[in-house]
């Protein structure tokens, strides 16, 4: 479950995120919204423990982020909305240096990663430095390294920028399955029609306040409930 | 010339709006870094000036013999300035996000070559201008000079001087960049290296002090007429000599015999800049591509270096934390040209000291004289410390870069991460200078008890300063940058450096009277006791631990920030 309090972040007199409070139960797909500088990815940061709040508080399966954070990091995946990956390791390298930080025992840690390979596709490059990569390869890594460890709850900043066709449907894909296992997910995006095709709740942000939020009650079918309009409901809201 | 101006515009711009849009924090800092700067460049104009005053009035060694020493000095400059150039103009003129987005734009290469060189150029040489301008007032205020002498020589003779080392500091590299495709990076730097070292070698050994003094000396004490033919013809081509005789016949009132030497070093700028400017135009966008492609510039890709013990996935050793992160941060720096490149350069430098102090015959019996050496020695040994713990400990944080998400949003503690990076260079440096300290001042024939303590006063200092430099660094660190020669050049290690030297002055201030008491009582009564060593190393220590303190708690505060 993830759990955000009144949370606000200035930097100098510029208020970026301003009281956003929000509550996500286990299992659900949440899609975070808004314009361009609106402060979906400062809540992010501040949700990975990445940026300090200025006020409020940020709780992860019951643990504080700030307070308590490594607890808190080990029950949570992250893909930032820049894959920087260390330009001077491989792919696989990295996804060994990802479970070890998360305590991961070295066996299955080896499992995990060609299970990884053969879901996200990366065995052609996985043993290549990442500094050969493109975008696309960088991203399908990053989302293996977040997925590595199990994690109960996974926050996505933009996950499909960068991805061709096939890899964002193979993505889409793990998404959905991992959601009904139980798995959370705080996703950032502008693209519109994933979070008609993926979401079953969503929040639109903006001047860093929340202005809508959407429960589905019914969240196997998203669609029948926007109907493909999020998009004029979005521009609308945050014109 | 009109997109140049415009970029040129634009960068001036950017810099007067740091300098003149208020932050009280950039100022804070800035001020700081000015009383620093000040205070270190005051050090270095008192030190100049005593330099001068002690070898001219105490020594009486003559002025063509000190302008020869001078010359001498100026040629370590003018190799610093190059390489300092060479190593910063790789990433300005090949590796910036900025140069990858102007080759996108309707700009000739050779304007954008232009623009990264005078970048480059301002980057590397800022804080080495600064320190010569506060040799050249300690130098000039010896000869009772005028205003407009510093104004012409700093702006007509040094900045031409350092030019010149910078011009062909980026006319090196680009050659370098094409060869490397032929012969691959590791052989290169190889061969660099052995070229560079083989140039100082050979400049001391024509030049040969030693017989260049007792030629002169001869004539004692006439030794301030020109001594011109003792010169060995190869010396007149070298800058740094045209430098040193406008210098020897300004303060000789003698502007006739010096304008010359202006001249030629003004023409050879000219000259020089008009062929980096031809060369430019053929080759920089030709190998700004052969730099741009990994495979052609990877250090070797028929025999990737491995070493099984520390490959990703093997058995643990120790906790999984502790091992993903020293192996991380093993192979980084092991993949990374310019970081082991840079060790070895310094272990070179290391040895090379090491050799020197072994061959002085110093039959030294003044007591004065003999804490003298021992002091030099030591101090040398700190500057040796502080440029390895600058360099490699310094920018251990910021190395982090945009890749720092990765440990931050992961369950690691971040004073582990802290702890752990300061052990590792602790167990790094530490060794390292226990071993220099160990050999060098042995080598001086020293006594025991003066090994032990200068050897145990070494270590305080490596503690002290990896503190330093890892709390530092944390402190100023820059995720954007990359290159870690550029991040430990930056404004903050620069900060850093004269903070270390302050330190060592200080060290090396509570051994002065111990050591000076300790070798006189050594001649009169032929055995001293121990007792003399407890009062300064306590004093040591309490000032290490002092910094060492508040450096870590500065680095533990900063590790947390946003990033």
């Amino acid at each position: 479950m993830i759990e955000l309090q009144n949370v606000v972040k200035k930097f100098g007199s510029l208020t970026a995120v301003n009281g956003i409070s929000l509550t996500i139960e286990k299992g659900r797909f949440f899609g975070f919204l808004g314009p361009n500088g609106a402060g979906k990815t400062t809540t992010i940061k501040m949700l990975t423990g990445l940026f300090h709040p200025t006020t409020g508080f940020c709780r992860i399966n019951g643990h504080d982020v700030h307070r308590d954070p490594v607890p808190a990091k080990m029950s949570f995946g992250y893909v930032p909305d820049q894959p920087f990956l260390y330009e001077k390791l491989t792919g696989r390298e990295f996804l060994y240096f990802v479970g070890g930080l998360f305590k991961m025992p070295g066996e299955l840690v080896r499992e995990k990663i060609d299970e990884l390979i053969e879901v996200f596709e990366i065995g052609s490059f996985v043993d290549k430095m990442a500094e050969e990569y493109s975008q696309g390869m960088r991203q399908r890594i990053v989302l293996s390294a977040a997925l590595l460890h199990d994690p109960k709850v996974l926050i996505i900043d933009e996950p499909l920028v960068g991805l061709d066709p096939r890899s964002a449907r193979l993505v889409k894909d793990t998404l959905k399955r991992k959601t009904r296992a139980g798995l959370t997910i705080f996703m950032s995006t502008h693209l519109l029609e994933i979070v008609e095709e993926l979401c079953d709740r969503i929040a639109i942000i903006k001047d860093g306040r929340v202005i809508y939020e959407e429960t589905l009650s019914d969240p196997a079918d998203p669609k029948r409930k926007f109907n493909g309009q999020l998009e004029s409901m979005f521009l609308q809201l945050t014109k | 010339m009109h997109e140049l101006l415009i970029m040129l515009n634009l960068k001036a711009q950017s810099f007067l709006k740091r300098l003149f849009v208020f932050k009280w924090t950039q100022f804070v800092q800035d001020f700081s870094s000015l009383l620093i700067f000040g205070g270190f460049a005051v050090g270095v104009f008192a030190l100049s000036r005593s330099t001068t005053m002690y070898l001219l009035n105490e020594e009486h060694i003559g002025q063509f013999l000190f302008h020869r020493f001078l010359s001498m000095l100026l040629y370590v400059f003018f190799i610093t300035v190059n390489l300092g150039n060479m190593l910063v103009s790789y990433a300005t003129l090949y590796k910036s996000q900025e140069v990858n987005f102007l080759m996108a734009l309707p700009i000739s290469h050779t304007k954008i070559f232009l623009i990264k060189f005078i970048d480059n150029f301002f980057y590397s040489s800022s804080t080495l201008s600064l320190m010569g301008l506060a040799v050249l007032l300690g130098y000039g205020s010896c000869f009772d000079l005028p205003w407009y002498f510093y104004f012409f020589t700093i702006f007509f003779i040094m900045v031409p001087f350092m030019l010149i080392a910078g011009i062909i500091a980026v006319l090196v590299l680009m050659s370098l960049i094409k060869i490397a495709t032929r012969i691959g990076v590791r052989w290169l730097l190889a061969i660099m290296v052995t070229v560079y070292l083989s140039a100082i070698y050979a400049y001391f050994k024509i030049i040969n002090p030693v017989r260049l003094v007792q030629d002169v000396m001869q004539y004692f004490p006439n030794v301030n007429q020109y001594f011109g033919d003792l010169d060995p013809p190869f010396v007149k081509v070298l800058p740094n000599h045209w430098v040193t005789e406008f210098l020897y016949w300004s303060v000789n009132n003698d502007y006739g015999r010096a304008l010359p030497h202006f001249v030629v070093l003004f023409l050879m700028m000219l000259g020089l800049m008009v062929v980096a400017v031809l060369v430019a135009q053929r080759y920089y966008y030709e190998s700004w591509l052969v730099a741009s492609d990994s495979h052609a510039m990877a250090a070797s890709p028929r025999a990737r270096f491995r070493l099984r013990m520390f490959e990703f996935g093997k058995e643990r050793l120790f906790t999984s934390q502790t091992e993903v992160l020293f192996k991380r941060d093993f192979w980084l720096f092991v993949r990374e040209p310019s970081q082991w490149l840079h060790l070895i350069l310094m272990l070179l430098l290391m040895m090379i000291f090491i050799v020197s102090v072994g061959a002085l015959e110093l039959k030294l019996v003044q007591p004065f004289l003999q804490a003298v050496a021992v002091l030099i020695v030591f101090l040398f040994n700190g500057f040796l410390i502080a440029s390895i713990a600058l360099r490699f400990v310094f920018p251990t944080v910021s190395l982090e870069s945009d890749s720092f998400w990765c440990v931050r949003s992961a369950p690691v503690s971040m004073k582990r991460l802290y702890w752990q990076k300061l052990l590792i260079a602790i167990l790094f440096v530490l060794p390292v200078a226990l071993l220099l300290s160990f050999v060098s001042v042995s080598m001086l024939r020293g006594h025991a008890l003066v090994v032990l303590v200068t050897v145990a006063c070494s270590g305080m200092v490596a503690l002290t300063l990896t503190g330093l430099n890892l709390g530092a660094g944390t402190h100023f660190a820059v995720f954007k940058e990359k290159n870690p020669i550029r991040i430990a050049s930056s404004q903050g290690a620069s900060l850093t450096f004269l903070c270390s030297m302050l330190y060592i002055a200080l060290v090396v201030g509570f051994l002065v009277a111990p050591l000076h008491n300790y070798f006189q009582l050594l001649i009169t009564r032929g055995m001293v006791s121990i007792g003399w060593v407890y009062v300064p190393l306590l004093s040591i220590a309490a000032l290490s631990l002092l910094v060492f303190w508040l450096s870590t708690s500065v680095g533990l505060k900063a590790i947390n920030r946003d990033v």
